[in-house]
This record gives C-alpha cells, sequence and structure tokens, in this order.
C-alpha cells in the first residue's frame, strides 16, 4: 500500500476509529491521541499489510492494541469524566451506561465497542482480537449479562 | 433485537469525530516514535560478577571477571531494545550491594511500578511503610546508581510534575513517552500465547499476528495462555 492510498484510508476510517477509541477511552484527548498512534504504528507498519485482510479489520486490530495498552496503565478504573449519561427508555429512568460499561471486563467491553459502533460481525471481531468465533459469542454475552446487572442494580 | 442491543446501538452511536479530525492527523503519519536509540551508546556501565552496578552518563565498560562482562553486555543489548521500543522489561541481574538498606528497599520497590505506568513519591513511601518518607524516597532514587534499569522515571510528583532526574527532565519526559508507545503484553493469534515485550518468543511475531493485552487475567479470558519463558503472570 503506497502512501496515497494509506492516506485515503485514513480519511475513510478516522470517524470510526475515533468513535471506538472515545467509546473505550471516554475522553476526547485520549480518544484523538488513540487515533493518531493507531494511524502512525498502521502507517509505519503499512508494507507488512497483506490484501487477504479486509483493511478495516487490520485498522481496527491496530486500534485496538493502542486502546487496551492505553487502559492497562489506568488503574483503578476512573469514574467516567463528566458522567457521560446515556437515556435509555426504561420507565423513564436515566441510565447511566457509560458508567455501567465500566463494571464490564476489558476484553468483552472492546468486543461491545466494535460490535456496537461499527457493526463488525462475530467473524471480523474474532480475526480482530485473533480469538475463535466461540470466545468472541462468550465475550460478548458475559459483558452484556454483566451491563445488565450493573444497569439494574447501580450500586452493586 | 431486544431492548439491551438498542440501548447499546444508541449509545455507541453518538461518537462523533470532532470536525476536521483527518486534516489533522494525516500529515502527522510521518511522525516517529521518540528516537532514543542512539543514546544506548552514550552509557557507561559498571558490572559485578552480581549484575550491573552502575549506570552513568560515559562510554564504555567497567568489568573485571568474564560473568560481569557478560552481565554488562545483557544489559547494554537490553538497554538498545528497550530505547528502540522493543523491551518492555529488564531481566538483567542488578547489583545493589552498596547500597544503603533503606534506598535498596526503595530502589527495590520502584522496580515494581509497571512498565508504562507512573506513581508517586508518597505512594511509594506509603508502600516501603514509611508514609512521611516521601522527600527521603526522592532523595534514594535521586540517587539511584542504576537509572532506566531501575525505573526511578517513572516516579513523579504527587501533582503530576516530573520531579528531579538524574539525566533531566527532558530525558524523563521521553522516556515516559517511549515506554507510553510501547505495548507490555504481545499475543501472539497463531499460537495463542502472550509474552512480555521483548522476550526472544515475541520477537518472532509476525506484525500481522500481533494483539496486545493490558493482563495476563484479560488474555487468558479470551484462551491465550502465558509464555513459558519470560513469564508474563509472574509481574502482570
Amino acid at each position: 500500500m503506497d502512501e496515497r492510498a494509506f492516506t485515503r484510508v485514513a480519511e475513510e476510517y478516522a470517524g470510526r476509529l475515533y468513535a471506538v477509541a472515545y467509546r473505550l477511552l471516554r475522553n476526547r484527548a485520549d480518544a484523538e491521541d488513540a487515533v493518531q498512534r493507531a494511524l502512525m504504528k498502521a502507517f509505519a507498519a503499512r508494507a507488512s499489510y497483506s490484501p487477504r485482510w479486509a483493511v478495516s479489520t487490520w485498522l481496527y486490530r491496530v486500534l485496538s492494541n493502542v486502546c487496551i495498552d492505553e487502559l492497562r496503565r489506568r488503574r483503578p478504573y476512573p469514574e467516567p469524566a463528566g458522567s457521560h449519561a446515556a437515556r435509555v427508555a426504561d420507565g423513564g429512568e436515566r441510565i447511566d451506561l457509560a458508567r455501567a460499561l465500566c463494571a464490564v471486563p476489558r476484553e468483552a467491553r472492546l468486543l461491545l465497542a466494535l460490535h456496537y459502533v461499527n457493526g463488525l460481525s462475530y467473524r471480523e471481531l474474532a480475526r480482530v482480537r485473533g480469538i475463535s468465533i466461540n470466545t468472541v459469542k462468550s465475550q460478548l454475552k458475559r459483558g452484556k449479562a454483566i451491563l445488565r446487572k450493573a444497569l439494574e442494580d447501580p450500586k452493586g | 433485537m431486544n431492548r439491551m442491543d438498542t440501548a447499546l446501538r444508541d449509545f455507541f452511536a453518538d461518537a462523533v469525530a470532532p470536525a476536521g479530525l483527518v486534516r489533522r492527523l494525516v500529515p502527522r503519519l510521518t511522525d516517529g516514535p521518540p528516537g532514543l536509540e542512539a543514546l544506548a551508546n552514550r552509557f557507561r556501565i559498571e558490572a559485578t560478577d552480581r549484575g550491573v552496578a552502575r549506570l552513568l552518563l560515559g562510554r564504555g565498560v567497567a568489568a573485571v571477571s568474564p560473568r560481569a562482562r557478560r552481565h554488562a553486555a545483557q544489559a547494554l543489548e537490553e538497554l538498545r531494545e528497550y530505547l528502540a521500543g522493543r523491551r518492555a522489561f529488564f531481566a538483567v541481574d542488578v547489583d545493589l550491594a552498596d547500597v544503603a538498606p533503606f534506598q535498596a528497599r526503595v530502589l527495590a520497590e520502584a522496580r515494581r511500578i509497571p512498565f508504562g505506568e507512573t506513581e508517586s513519591y508518597a505512594e511509594l513511601a506509603r508502600r516501603i511503610g514509611r508514609p512521611r518518607a516521601a522527600r527521603a524516597v526522592g532523595n534514594a532514587l535521586g540517587a539511584n546508581p542504576v537509572p532506566v534499569i531501575v525505573p526511578c522515571h517513572r516516579v513523579i510528583r504527587g501533582d503530576g510534575s516530573w520531579g528531579h532526574y538524574a539525566f533531566g527532565g527532558e530525558m524523563k519526559t521521553r522516556l515516559l513517552a517511549l515506554e507510553r508507545a510501547t505495548p507490555a503484553l504481545v499475543g501472539c493469534t497463531s499460537t495463542r500465547i502472550v509474552c512480555r515485550r521483548g522476550c526472544p518468543h515475541e520477537r518472532r511475531v509476525a506484525e500481522s499476528n500481533r494483539v496486545v493485552f493490558a493482563s495476563i487475567p484479560d488474555a487468558q479470558s479470551v484462551g491465550y495462555r502465558p509464555c513459558r519463558t519470560c513469564r508474563p503472570a509472574r509481574v502482570a
């Protein structure tokens, strides 16, 4: 992939990569930084890009690697900045989905973000993280179960 | 689609990239990582039979026995890899036999701060059971005979500022930036084994097979096992 082709790809995917990074890292500066680092890494490694991969799978892999390593440094997990509250129709109650997501383990949270932000299929998710499709399914199921529990019992 | 799916789709859908993001990022694609590799040749390494005893600015190696020379050579190689962003841990032995007991405790605790993370002088003082000795901890770290390998650069002030560093504030910034750009735990998608960055097995992993993990339990939760050579489970 030459420099021009890469720039076109970066322009096409930057918005989607940002959406995933923002949902995982939960602040604009870190999300932008993660997208920049992912694109820089992908640009440096563009010679090793194999066309048998979808470009999107490759970019999501690189971005996931950056975001997961960024999450590793955050301990203990901080409360959401400004507590982004999502409006979910549930008997008129406002439920803080961002807060509930903190209870979901990192790997499942990443899969949820990739699945729901960009609609990645189980097969694509499996390729992005190098795991089996069954593991993808069980992680998503587990993530949603934890989320449901956290939403029903916000204190617990 | 159930209600949870709808809620998640709505929640995740509203993260919109700021205007002009791509315009800002694309011209910076060729910005390289901090080029620190050459610095490895500007250190002087002193080693004993027990390990590396001193790391100073300068050149060359001071080691009398063959065993000491092996420690020094290993330290130089690991420093080169670390500064090039290819290593997230030092396996070389460190000789702190000539260091006072309090300083040795501080340095031993500093070695436990994970790669890429930072801790304040006060936190470190608390961890060694001397919560009021933050300043003494600072002095002990300031006299660290083996900087970089004993990562005193990961200790910062409570207010987030860098504090003193033997090789200067700019070097501290560059080391922390380097660690931020280097992942610590790398998994191979074909073997499903997770290694520390710098492990001989990790170096053989093809670029397209690399996935990063935040912790060993995370990796295990999706079917990866820790490497038996670099044993990441012991430190992560």
